[in-house]
């Protein structure tokens, strides 16, 4: 199905809706027979009706809200029957119409629509179950509880719809949390329409008044308790000195629009800003002004970013991070590069003694795609991004992609280096793990020459083959070498090896770019593989490649617990498993390099193809 | 039922913590119309029993001085409130026009009021008022709300009478409320 097929269903959906409610209104709301005590009656309950949906009652920790209109409506079904409560609930919705303008009009005709079904169900069901309208019977309290279920269902049933047609929907929209929290407004619901039906009974008005006053009160109690909360989070949340969120709040976040940019596949941008030559400012005026100059700044991102919904927080020292939540890499780049320039030419005391002689920053920023797994992922890009802003002369913008990251061969063989070294430790412990990674790094190697990678991925995709089962070394050498097939709990042992090698390799900074490689490895295209299960393009690419060439190795030498498959035997079960296993795409491109390299030769010599199983 | 509005929303401007300084910076356009609506309201009220042209044309001029109101009421449409006023006076406009310029009052609903009060209103010649009957156009605009204890006055008043107190209420807040404070925010540590 897509996208714009379910935009048509959501149309005729609320279309449908519309003419039912619409329908309902008409059939049952009687403008022209009521007495005028009812109309009086019918103005009462549309001012609480208005009241109290205007006084709604929030509950920390977050903004849930619950209006307690709805028990005026089920009083009303009680006492007065159907016609009436439809005109109170025609004359609150024109009212509303008049004053929420901000509320799109379909908006409005639905939500009317979806009352008249509600309030025509519960209504039934209450006849129905034997309810007798105009009097309260405590001895018999069945018929309003199936009322209130009838029109709490219909309520949620509706919205279920609703969200379902217009494709809104993802994993967590209905959790247990989430019903749980509504069972509980619903029974307060009930409960209070219970307690008004007996006041409306007993003293009309001044029993509409007092419950009014007191949920009016209530809500008030309720908002001060938030306000409360609040602040006192917003407190643990603010760093000190600038008055931005801080680090850890800041990481929750980015946690937060992180996962909800994969579910709902919207645009998501982080930039981290780092100010320039802070460090000489502190040195030359002293930390009290450099702790002023962190203030101003802070302030400064604070008012430039009041419009937009920006999380800013001070990442640490005099490094700051936006998260841009519904924002493009090209919005951000031009709302920061405006920001930067604004910053030039605001003066602030002593930066006439730092290089640039202005107050300037230099900023990276990344947008979200749909390859990132983690959120860890983005910031270790945008702070690549911004360190190549710094390298190109510092108080600019950069949004990372993949050919603006400083490359240094030197630097890549002293990584390499680094790399044997650990990978040595597996000479004592399991000879078997030194020789794979060996040859999957000679592999990737190879095949990097025939793939189209900038230099920077071909880099890390090497690195990353050499070091890829570093993990390994937490794995008992019992399990490692053992002969035969292995136990499930073993098993699961050995699965963990992807995690633990991350954690070893996330020990050190610069190797941060192989985190994904090392802990991923094991990822299956259609989404079976470990450690996440994710699936397609939700594996970053250089996983998916070393995914290849690793099952390839392993495929065709010799393991404690499988059979050897020839390369040709390998070749031909790397197509078969392309496109559930593997990456078709990449899968074909191995086959071929495969053949193109290996197998033609080894067809030529075959006696040292022989040699060579036979050492490994 | 206006006054008492008032009133109140003073009271609660006063809790709300506004100040009374905020009403001096009221700016409204045709401001003298109102007390000069006021004035001639009071000359019909005064007059008609005594000048029989008056009489005569009592209902067309309240209609009139309703017109001339509500024109004030559209030309200050940018107040805060006053697009609320606006539509309940307009609401007792329509139920007047359509009445013969006259406000029509539910006699049950006027029964608390006294005896004196409902013969007046069945003769047809209290103020501006007149009795529900069955030829009543549109009677759920009419002064149909009793106001009844605990409220301390008794009255009976219209839907639009009540819309337009909740917009006199909504404008008198925002006097009260938006007046300059002593506070000042905390500007940026700049020179």
């Amino acid at each position: 199905m897509s996208a714009g097929c379910l935009k048509n269903y959501v149309k005729w959906y609320v279309t449908f809706i519309y003419l039912l409610g619409i329908f309902l209104c008409f059939w049952k709301a009687d403008f022209f027979t009521q007495s005028v005590e009812d109309w009086v009656l019918i103005y009462m309950l549309s001012a609480s009706i208005l009241l109290l949906s205007y006084f709604t009652i929030h509950l920390p920790p977050k903004d849930n809200s619950f209006s307690m209109d709805s028990a005026i409506y089920l009083a009303s079904i009680f006492l007065y029957g159907i016609s009436l409560t439809i005109n109170v609930l025609f004359v609150s919705i024109i009212i509303e119409l008049m004053y929420k303008k901000r509320v799109a009009l379909w908006k409005h005709i639905f939500n009317f629509s979806m009352y008249c079904l509600m309030i025509v169900g519960a209504y039934y069901s209450f006849i129905l179950f034997g309810g007798k309208i105009g009097e309260i019977n405590t001895h018999n309290l069945f018929p309003y509880m199936i009322s209130l279920l009838v029109y709490f269902s219909l309520n949620i049933l509706l919205m279920f719809l609703f969200f379902f047609f217009s494709g809104q929907m993802f994993k967590g929209t209905f959790d247990m949390g989430i019903l749980k929290e509504a069972c509980i407004s619903y029974s307060v619901t009930l409960l209070l329409s219970l307690v008004l039906t007996i006041l409306l009974k007993e003293q009309r008005f001044f029993g509409l008044f007092l419950f009014t006053i007191l949920v009016v009160l209530l809500s008030f109690a309720f908002r001060k308790f938030l306000y409360l909360y609040q602040d006192v989070s917003e407190r643990a949340n603010k760093d000190h000195l600038t008055g931005l969120y801080n680090h850890g709040f800041f990481k929750e976040t980015l946690n937060e629009y992180f996962s909800d940019a994969k579910k709902l596949q919207q645009p998501f941008c982080l930039a981290l800003l780092d100010l320039d030559d802070f460090k000489k400012y502190n040195d030359r005026n002293g930390h009290l002004r450099g702790d002023a100059l962190l203030q101003f700044f802070g302030e400064l991102l604070k008012m430039e970013t009041k419009e937009k919904k920006y999380v800013v927080a001070r990442y640490g020292g005099e490094e700051f991070a936006i998260l841009m939540p519904n924002t493009r890499k090209e919005e951000a780049f031009s709302f920061l590069d405006r920001l930067r320039k604004k910053a030039n030419d605001t003066y602030f005391a002593g930066v006439e003694h730092i290089p640039s002689r202005c107050l300037s920053f230099s900023c990276g920023i990344v947008e979200y795609e749909s390859g990132i797994y983690e959120s860890g992922e983005l910031i270790h890009r945008a702070d690549q991004a911004l360190y190549y802003a710094k390298a190109q002369g510092k108080n600019n913008v950069q949004v990372y992609n993949e050919h603006n990251i400083l490359l240094d061969t030197i630097q890549f063989k002293e990584e390499l280096d680094a790399m044997e070294q650990k990978l040595k430790i597996f000479l004592s412990k399991d000879i078997y793990t030194y020789r794979h990674s060996k040859r999957v790094f000679k592999y990737a190697l190879e095949f990097c020459e025939k793939l189209e990678l900038t230099d920077h991925e071909r880099q890390t995709l090497v690195l990353g083959a050499l070091i890829h089962d570093i993990g390994k070394i937490e794995v008992p050498r019992d399990i490692l070498n053992k002969e035969g097939k292995l136990e499930r709990h073993e098993w699961e042992i050995v699965k963990k090896h992807v995690t633990w090698g991350k954690e070893i390799i996330a020990a050190e900074k610069q190797f941060d770019d192989l985190i994904p490689l090392v802990e991923l490895h094991h990822e299956r295209y259609d989404g079976k593989g470990y450690p996440y299960g994710l699936k397609g393009e939700e594996i970053p690419k250089l996983a998916r490649i070393l995914c290849i060439i690793d099952s390839f190795d392993a495929m065709t030498t010799e393991r404690p617990y499988q059979r050897t498959k020839t390369f040709e035997e390998a070749v031909s079960e790397i197509m078969r498993c392309a496109g559930t296993q593997f990456d078709p795409f990449y899968a074909k491109l191995f086959t071929k390099f495969i053949q193109e390299k290996y197998l033609s030769r080894v067809h030529e010599q075959p006696e040292k193809y022989h040699d060579n199983k036979a050492v490994q | 039922m206006v006054y008492d509005g008032i009133l109140l929303s003073l009271v609660i401007g006063f809790f709300r913590g506004g100040s009374l300084k905020g009403l001096a910076h009221m700016k409204l356009r045709g401001g003298w119309l109102f007390p000069l609506l006021l004035v001639v309201q009071f000359v019909i009220f005064a007059l008609q029993d005594k000048v029989a042209i008056i009489a005569k044309l009592s209902n067309t001029l309240f209609l009139l001085v309703y017109v001339i109101g509500l024109l004030f009421l559209w030309l200050n449409r940018n107040q805060p409130g006053f697009i609320v006023i606006f539509a309940g006076v307009l609401l007792n406009f329509i139920v007047m026009a359509v009445n013969g310029g006259r406000m029509p009052v539910s006699v049950e609903a006027a029964q608390f009021l006294g005896r004196e009060y409902i013969d007046a209103l069945q003769a047809g010649v209290y103020g501006k008022h007149q009795a529900i009957t069955q030829e009543t156009l549109l009677p759920f605009l009419g002064d149909i709300i009793p106001l009844s204890p605990p409220y301390p006055r008794q009255q009976v008043i219209s839907i639009g009478d009540v819309v337009m107190n909740v917009g006199a209420f909504l404008f008198i807040q925002h006097l009260m409320l938006s007046a300059p404070s002593k506070k000042t925010s905390t500007a940026p540590a700049s020179k």
